[in-house]
């Protein structure tokens, strides 16, 4: 079972790295990161909006509001330089992971 | 065209935040709702299932509240379990006592259940006050009512509607295990069964009370939630 803290983990990767090809609003990003990883990865409303706060409120992305070509009002979140930073230490530990778990599977199927 | 900004603004009942980023929040989220249901409704879906479905994405708004003010306030933990928790739980224990003491002061008189030898009863002695604990439940729902207002998690509601009766517990249980330990020594072999008698008077009795308000109030709450939700889709 994934627990809590991978899960989490994980889709703080996710958000950062869908962010980094530009600015998307929340709705969008949550389609996108569906669409990216195949539906693998689902966001939901209540997961996803407290976990932006979240990283608001750390500082690695930073919204603000915007009116679309349809005149609907919407939050654009962006990501920061901290961000940034934040994202290749964590592209790193998470690379690491999935590399042991694929050698611990060979060495389990062997 | 549904007015999802009223959603959710309904569904986020006690976000406690202030006015102006509640607004923010509320106004994102409702714009979020809008796009799945539209995006719904390209799919073929009827209004009345784009609808239905946009609003499962949300099982519980109250947990959603909780976590969305977690996020967004940094350092405001003990603000926070203050509301949900320590006013709740003082607020039920002060008028619980309160309540006991008016009873006790100017009647009715207890009930008293012993056994009787003609005249006089035999320890031990178990008074009960019976409007006290009829009165109970109404202290339970308030306290369920005012953690829950505040986004209180179902322990921290839980907590606050027991509450009076925790310092009771905590003496029979630091008593009940003395007692058995020195019964003997001590002489009186009645300490035990009227400490248990106490048990039940004390703590069983006004904690079911307490509870079944706090419990019924809460039900009542989440379901007046639930209709506000169905009312305003």
């Amino acid at each position: 079972m994934i627990g809590p803290g991978i899960k989490r983990g994980t889709a703080e990767l996710a958000v950062l790295s869908v962010l980094e090809d530009g600015p998307l609003h929340g709705y969008e990003l949550a389609r996108r990161i569906e669409q990216q990883t195949k539906g693998a990865l689902r966001f939901t409303l209540a997961a996803l909006y407290p976990m932006l706060y979240r990283m608001e409120q750390r500082g690695w992305i930073r919204g603000s509001w915007e009116t679309s070509q349809q005149g609907r009002r919407r939050r654009c979140y962006r990501l920061t330089a901290a961000g940034k930073t934040k994202l290749s230490p964590l592209r790193k530990e998470w690379s690491e992971l999935f590399s042991a778990l694929r050698r611990l599977t060979k060495v389990s199927h062997a | 065209m549904r007015n999802w900004e009223a959603i959710v603004e309904r569904q986020l009942n006690g976000l406690a935040l202030e006015p102006a980023e509640s607004t923010e929040v509320i106004a994102e989220l409702a714009a979020h709702l809008a796009e799945t249901c539209e995006e719904f409704r390209r799919q073929g879906i009827t209004e009345e299932e784009a609808a239905r479905r946009t609003l499962s994405q949300v099982e519980d708004w109250q947990k959603l509240s909780r976590l969305i003010r977690k996020a967004r306030t940094k350092e405001n933990v003990m603000t926070n379990r203050v509301k949900q928790f320590w006013l709740p739980s003082l607020l039920t224990l002060f008028l619980s006592m309160g309540l006991l003491m008016l009873i006790q002061s100017l009647g009715p008189n207890p009930w008293i259940a012993a056994r009787r030898s003609g005249w006089s009863l035999i320890a031990p002695v178990a008074v009960i006050y019976l409007p006290w604990l009829f009165l109970l439940p109404l202290i339970g729902a308030l306290g369920a009512y005012l953690s829950n207002r505040a986004g209180g998690s179902q322990r921290a509601m839980l907590t606050s509607i027991v509450f009076p009766v925790l310092p009771y517990f905590v003496f029979f249980l630091l008593a009940l295990p003395v007692t058995v330990l020195f019964n003997e020594s001590l002489g009186h072999n009645i300490m035990f069964i009227a400490l248990f008698l106490g048990l039940l008077v004390w703590v069983v009795a006004p904690g079911a009370a307490l509870l079944a308000g706090g419990v019924l109030a809460r039900t009542f709450l989440s379901r007046r939630s639930d209709a506000r939700g169905i009312a305003g889709g």
